[in-house]
């Protein structure tokens, strides 16, 4: 049980010396993960909107396949994906594998049911009066989905902040598609899975420490945006 | 106003994340690269330099002598080398893929079929060495210098009679590690599927070769592994080696260059080079004395020479032969 | 021109008839007042005159334009309403955004929306809540708030959907000091829900009554209250004497009517053997302590039954071979006196008696 306690300062003294190798993958595990999460929602909010205003025959039950997707393993997203970006696979032209791309496509993937299906839950959370008030103010249909996202708004970053996290703290995916490449598709996850690998369980725990932190930090930024408006 | 500014800075900012996660690219491709095709030109894979990937298996990367090798290629050919592991069988199902420019591999019967196949050509071999048995200090089962198929058999007897004391890692995972370990048992006089159900004693624990010798570790099991691996976690290990000789142990690592006849997008220049060069002196010598400074002894032999006086050594022409 | 008009119009949903042939126009600048117990069917009609929802039937003219024939000309009209509900829903931001929300989505210019916005705060006494959160504010507030956003881009036609149910008194009469002010000045046309029957009185050019889903009756507050077309609507506006029967006799205007217990007589457009309903409302009753000999005609003498005394008047229930019910001031119950069992005389005018046809 030492080895809590040793992680710990051994985070706090990689972070502190400033570790070339550890801000190197920190920050791509932040870019990456950010990047998927904002490309993500930029598919997902609209469609969440969508399925949410209007109604159609198989709504319920497409909304149900939706949430079960929240539980998909990572590696099986990670293997689903290479399929298709492997060189024998349709989308191989492009030559995505083992690239920070096809990592950033994979907890796109990945965290997709989860922002669209949360996306659902924060509009249905909003007071039906509201749709009513803004269409009765002289809005049209799309000023009018825009105001009710606005005001759900705190759950709709709530759904992004468990996106991010998810896609941050994965590994069969990034693993899968990235490769674990050492200085190219690296994030804390497949390192952490390496140390791990090679015995190094405390530095391994440190990674995870980083990464938390990482997290946190990402969730106080995040939350103090959106106070502002 | 305000309101503008902040979209704009967070749409810039945004782009910069994209274009830091997916890199820039300010010049064209490098001309002459023969049957190139794809290569760096795609979306969004564009990087300053070339990328030239391989697979190899994680015995060898768990040893850490691509975190050596790696620069000293990249320099040379101004190239970035990604390096991708995982077992044997994967290594070379990324290559039937095309999803990597040449494997680095050790089993002999896969690599054929991997060449006859028409997957791979240009294979030369640049480095040997031997398996072990490792086991605990205690050797419950007694192998200690028998002959590996022997030890085998006695494993296979002492586990089954009792199994909390006498246990036995396998890789379970079509890596060429465990591919051997297959053949010993077969040379042994057992049929493979009658170990697999065999009993507790044999457990097939699916993963790489260092956490495979970790476990046996904790378990105090024991575990067949390649001994550069097996010197490299060392520090980490309570395990002895106890069978160290026999002609079955010879282990040899092959790179074998991914065809372009059967994958359009295979970087057949780059590959020759990557061979050649692993077979060159320079890099032989490097090979051949790596380990030695941490731990007392080189990892691997380098085939340069004929140090390997085995049967089963591969010929002169294949492992030095240069490939175009 | 009536700048509303609807034609048969109905609605149905989950197979439930909820509207059923609806006709009415309501003129320019009219106050039409839509009356009825809880689900009538006024928010539902409500809705669709806002042009929410579209009928399963019938057709709605808005400006003599046909509201079906596109979406782009519903939402044109619906920027020419304004509409305020029951449960005021305001957004979750400022006061100010709330307000400015109309003008926002019409895409006025920053200045312009900022000068309206504060005419809205001035005209509903809120100023000075500009920043404050809308969701943090008193139902009453929040009404305004809903009231001011409804009316910011001055819209031709306000429906409003009981506004001010569930407010205090101060609140209420804030909000109808609103109304009262825009009606006059703009000659805004207004179609309000309510269950306030005097707020109906007081407000209202003309009132429809709302009941499962038809429309009943139509007519001025005097037409309604006085004379309700059938007991249905009777019952509901408040009309307690009903007694059932039929026309005896005629001479001019003047009827005489047999019903169980007495006759009475009424000025009526009844002829002799039309089976009629009488109608009294209680406050045209007058009781004495000795028989009445004014003009009154019709004077019945009776046991008191009940006395209940509600807010400020007392009512009297009377068993003179049939049930009277009147209402007296408190003072003038004092006055007379009045115990139960007491018998004394009721009188009401031959006028004072509304006949409609019997609706068995």
């Amino acid at each position: 049980m030492t080895e809590l306690w040793d992680a710990f300062l051994q985070a706090i003294q990689l972070i502190v010396s400033l570790d070339k190798e550890v801000v190197e993958i920190a920050l791509r595990s932040l870019a990456i993960s950010t990047t998927a999460v904002i490309l993500a929602s930029l598919v997902c909010i609209p469609i969440g909107g969508l399925i949410h205003f209007r109604n159609f025959r198989g709504k319920r039950p497409l909304i149900n396949i939706i949430q079960t997707f929240y539980s998909v393993p990572t590696v099986c997203v990670g293997l689903f994906v290479f399929l298709f970006i492997s060189r024998a696979g349709p989308l191989g032209g492009l030559g995505l594998l083992f690239t920070p791309a096809a990592v950033v496509m994979g907890q796109m993937v990945l965290i997709t049911p989860v922002l669209m299906g949360l996306t659902i839950s924060a509009l249905s959370g909003v007071d039906k009066a509201i749709k009513d008030s803004a269409l009765s103010s002289g809005a049209t249909e799309f000023q009018a989905i825009s105001t009710i996202i606005k005001e759900a708004r705190f759950a709709v970053v709530a759904a992004f902040i468990m996106g991010f996290g998810r896609a941050i703290s994965e590994v069969g995916a990034a693993m899968m598609l990235g490769g674990n490449i050492r200085g190219y598709t690296r994030v804390l996850t497949t390192a952490i899975s390496l140390e791990t690998q090679k015995g190094e369980l405390v530095l391994a725990l440190a990674l995870g420490i980083i990464l938390i932190a990482l997290a946190l930090i990402v969730n106080i930024i995040v939350n103090l945006a959106l106070q502002r408006y | 106003m305000k309101k503008i500014i902040h979209c704009l800075s967070f749409v810039i900012a945004l782009l910069i994340l994209v274009m830091g996660v997916v890199g820039c690219r300010p010049q064209a491709e490098t001309p002459g690269l023969g049957k190139d095709i794809a290569g760096t030109t795609a979306f969004p894979v564009v990087t300053a330099k070339e990328r030239f990937k391989i697979a190899t298996t994680t015995s060898l990367y768990d040893t850490g002598l691509w975190y050596y090798l790696e620069p000293m290629f990249e320099k040379k050919y101004n190239v970035e080398m990604d390096i991708v592991y995982a077992g044997t069988g994967i290594a070379l199902e990324y290559g039937r893929r095309g999803d990597v420019h040449a494997v680095v591999v050790h089993d002999r019967a896969a690599e054929d079929k991997f060449i006859a196949d028409g997957y791979g050509i240009n294979r030369r071999y640049f480095a040997y060495n031997f398996f072990i048995i490792a086991g605990p200090l205690s050797d419950p089962a007694g192998i200690k210098d028998m002959p590996p198929e022997d030890a085998f058999k006695r494993l296979a007897e002492k586990g089954n009679k009792n199994p909390e004391k006498v246990k036995f890692i396998s890789r379970g995972d079509n890596s060429g590690t465990h591919t051997k370990e297959k053949l010993i048992w077969s040379k042994a006089g057992f049929k493979y599927e009658d170990i697999q159900k065999a009993g507790p004693w044999y457990v097939e624990a699916g993963k790489g070769m260092g956490p495979c010798l970790l476990m046996a570790n904790e378990q105090g099991a024991y575990v067949l592994a390649d001994i550069s691996t097996f010197l490299a976690y060392k520090g980490k290990l309570n395990l002895v080696p106890l069978v160290e000789k026999g002609e079955i142990f010879l282990n040899v690592y092959a790179a074998i260059a991914i065809n372009p006849d059967k994958i359009p997008t295979a970087k057949l220049q780059m590959a020759n080079n990557f061979i050649n060069w692993l077979i060159s002196d320079e890099i032989q010598k490097v090979i051949g004395t790596y380990g030695v400074a941490e731990y007392g002894r080189s990892l691997f032999y380098p085939t340069a020479g004929g140090g390997c006086n085995l049967p089963n050594c591969p010929t002169v022409d294949e492992y030095s032969k240069p490939v175009q | 021109m009536p700048i509303l008009r609807t034609i048969q119009l109905g609605y149905s949903c989950d197979s439930k008839i909820l509207l059923r042939n609806v006709t009415l126009d309501v003129e320019k600048g009219e106050v039409f007042a839509l009356i009825g117990p809880t689900g009538a069917g006024k928010t539902t009609l409500l809705r669709l005159l806002n042009l929410l929802d579209m009928p399963t039937s019938g057709r709605i003219y808005f400006d003599e334009q046909d509201a079906a024939k596109s979406t782009r000309l519903r939402l044109e009209m619906r920027r020419r309403m304004g509409m305020v509900f029951q449960k005021p829903a305001v957004f979750n931001s400022r006061v100010y955004e709330n307000i400015a929300y109309p003008l926002k989505v019409r895409s006025c210019s920053r200045k312009e929306i900022q000068t309206r916005v504060e005419e809205m705060l001035e005209i509903t006494d809120l100023k000075g809540y500009e920043k404050r959160k809308a969701q943090t504010l008193s139902g009453g507030e929040a009404q305004r708030v809903a009231l001011a956003r409804a009316i910011i881009a001055q819209p031709e036609l306000v429906l409003l959907d009981e506004p001010t149910a569930n407010l205090d008194p101060v609140s209420v009469s804030k909000i109808e000091e609103v109304l009262t002010r825009i009606i006059h000045e703009q000659k805004t046309t207004v179609i309000m829900a309510t269950h306030d029957m005097s707020q109906g009185q007081r407000m209202a050019d003309r009132i429809g009554v709302l009941m499962n889903g038809e429309l009943l009756q139509i007519g001025s507050p005097n037409d309604i209250f006085c004379a309700p077309r059938n007991r249905e609507v009777a019952e509901f506006v408040g009309v307690e004497n009903i007694l059932s029967g039929t026309v005896v006799d005629k001479e001019a205007a003047l009827a005489t009517i047999n019903i169980e217990g007495g006759v009475i007589e009424a000025i009526s457009e009844f002829t002799v053997g039309d089976e009629i309903y009488a109608i009294i409302r209680p406050e045209d009753i007058t009781f004495r302590l000795t028989k009445d000999t004014s003009s009154a005609r019709n004077v019945f003498e009776g046991k008191i039954t009940r006395i209940t005394t509600v807010g400020p008047l007392v009512r009297i229930e009377l068993d003179c071979g049939f049930s009277l019910l009147g209402v007296v001031t408190r003072k003038s119950a004092d006055e007379l006196n009045l115990s139960l069992g007491q018998r004394i005389y009721a009188s009401f005018k031959a006028t004072a008696v509304h006949t409609v046809k019997s609706w068995s």
